[in-house]
């Protein structure tokens, strides 16, 4: 293969788009198996699987439009839109749950108000639990996450296809790539995050160095492989 | 836009929103979801129960292992046998149903086998029982995203560059993440502890103590199954079925070679809406409900 300047390019594109979802699922809400208790708040499942379901559900978007065009903006603005449709049917049927089968309001424990509708929450917080449900911070973090989940998966794509032209191949490599930045950011979260007001989203620039170290190094191994099957 | 497109993609719609239904009764009979961790929790703190327990790992790699399994063997059935796609995603997801099989009992025997220190028992009745029931509800998950990743791959127009196996793969891990994110709140908010005051999210001190009589006699899965069906499973189809079905409407309905534009703004007037809409629904509920009685702190509701 010839290693020129595009494709210095393209590696610097796959760094970033690692680097996307490293730092969007640090605003994905979820709660794990507590928040499927309506014992704290978020969505009920574990980080990287929100964040994987979402992102690639992206990434099908992302693929599709590259099918037909190899104009970057609409492939990675069609990957974002695709992971924030996932990202926000999940979480409003959620809601529904909380809201008309569980019975209990949307509460934050880890504010005192809520910073964007301004809403109270000690006052909805059950007893013996830290929150429920999804408010409406939560809400919108989690669809910023999905955003940058599905751009960055899409950014991951666009150069692979470029470099090696196989979609099979370039889509197995994203979803590589993808995990790997979305478990290392979950170690960082450990378990639990309501999104960008809650005091661990601090500690995203740890997870951002070690989704670069890696992705750097993903990067370089996935470029230098050219056509495949 | 063409009928056919349309219809293929209010198909795929149908298909996704009765794979996450069957996803979710699955992994709520099988107890393959967050909630396990109560009904493993349960016998430590002395409560021995009769409810499956098969959590191998979470709902969306599980997903993706069926959904995988079934499309690959479909695809190749069909590409070097000639076989009829039907046919052939039938005998797929047979297959996958299958290697359910042989996870979930081999599941059950080791989780209740490491419990005896507990005095949990290993009940053959449920094995036998319950794990057929499992089986039935991953063949139709299975079957349902082959088929979804077939029409991707093959009929509709533009056709999916992917493989049928990686769609596969894909929809089965965003089955699992919306099944593991819905369904599972119907399941553990509102099924293992029913007997706390209705509203309440569960108090950390009641952790463990779940419900173990069912309307008649002791609770068992299939008893879960039935009370999950009502709410939970639909809801979770619903929302897999509006990902499915939402994400594919957009280019179908606008081309995306000439309309891309109004493909990702019609997505992106989806995702405004929806936010809107969450609104609406903490502001009502916050006023039907109102905070906790008993509430002591010095923040007005």
């Amino acid at each position: 293969m010839n290693f020129d300047a595009l494709t210095i390019v393209y590696i610097l594109e796959i760094v970033v788009g690692g680097l996307l979802v490293g730092v969007g699922v640090h605003f994905v809400p979820v709660g794990g198996a507590p928040a499927a208790m309506a014992q704290a708040t978020g969505v009920g499942t574990g980080t990287v699987q929100l964040a994987a379901g979402s992102g690639l559900t992206g990434l099908l978007a992302a693929g599709l439009m590259m099918s037909v065009t190899d104009n970057i903006w609409p492939i990675l603005a069609s990957g974002a839109v695709g992971a924030m449709i996932m990202m926000d049917t999940t979480m409003m049927a959620g809601g529904w749950i909380y809201a008309y089968a569980v019975g209990a309001p949307f509460a934050s424990a880890k504010v005192n108000y809520d910073p964007i509708t301004g809403y109270s929450q000690p006052p909805y917080v059950a007893p013996g639990t830290v929150g429920q449900g999804i408010p409406t911070v939560c809400y919108v973090s989690g669809t910023i996450g999905a955003f940058m989940g599905g751009l960055g998966g899409a950014m991951i794509y666009y150069p692979l296809m470029m470099t090696n032209h196989n979609p099979s191949l370039s889509a197995l490599f994203a979803i590589g790539i993808f995990l790997v930045n979305a478990v290392l950011a979950s170690w960082n979260i450990q378990g639990t995050i309501e999104g960008f007001h809650d005091p661990k989203f601090k500690r995203w620039p740890k997870a951002f160095r070690s989704c670069l170290v890696a992705t750097v190094i993903l990067a370089l191994v996935a470029v230098t492989i050219t056509g495949g099957a | 836009m063409d009928a056919l497109s349309m219809g293929l993609v209010a198909a795929m719609g149908a298909l996704a929103t009765v794979a996450g239904a069957s996803e979710d009764i699955e992994s709520d009979v099988g107890s393959q979801s967050n909630p396990n961790s109560q009904v493993q929790l349960a016998a430590q703190v002395g409560n021995p129960h009769r409810i499956y327990n098969k959590a191998i790992s979470g709902e969306p790699p599980a997903n993706a292992l069926w959904a995988t399994t079934a499309a690959v063997v479909a695809y190749t059935l069909i590409t070097k046998f000639a076989m009829p796609a039907l046919f052939a995603i039938a005998i797929g997801a047979s297959v996958a149903a299958l290697f359910n099989g042989v996870f979930s009992t081999s599941a059950y025997f080791g989780r209740n086998a490491s419990q005896r220190r507990f005095n949990q028992w290993i009940y053959l009745d449920i094995v036998r029982y319950t794990t057929t029931s499992i089986m039935a509800h991953a063949w139709i998950t299975a079957f349902c995203i082959t088929c979804i990743a077939y029409i991707q791959t093959q009929i509709l127009t533009p056709h999916h560059p992917f493989p049928m196996p990686v769609i596969a793969l894909i929809w089965g891990l965003t089955v699992g993440a919306i099944g593991s994110s819905v369904g599972d709140i119907h399941y553990g908010g509102e099924r293992e502890f029913q007997w706390r005051l209705f509203g309440q999210g569960l108090n950390t001190m009641l952790s463990g103590q779940i419900v173990r009589k069912a309307e008649a006699g002791l609770r068992n899965s299939i008893d879960n199954a039935w009370f999950c069906t009502k709410l939970g499973g639909p809801l979770t189809g619903l929302a897999f079925g509006l990902t499915v079905f939402l994400d594919n409407w957009r280019t179908t309905v606008f081309d995306p070679v000439t309309q891309a534009g109004l493909a990702i703004g019609m997505g992106l007037f989806f995702v405004i809406i929806m936010n809107l809409y969450n609104f609406y629904v903490e502001t009502s509920i916050r006023k039907k409900y109102g905070p906790y009685p008993g509430y002591k702190g010095d923040i007005a509701a």
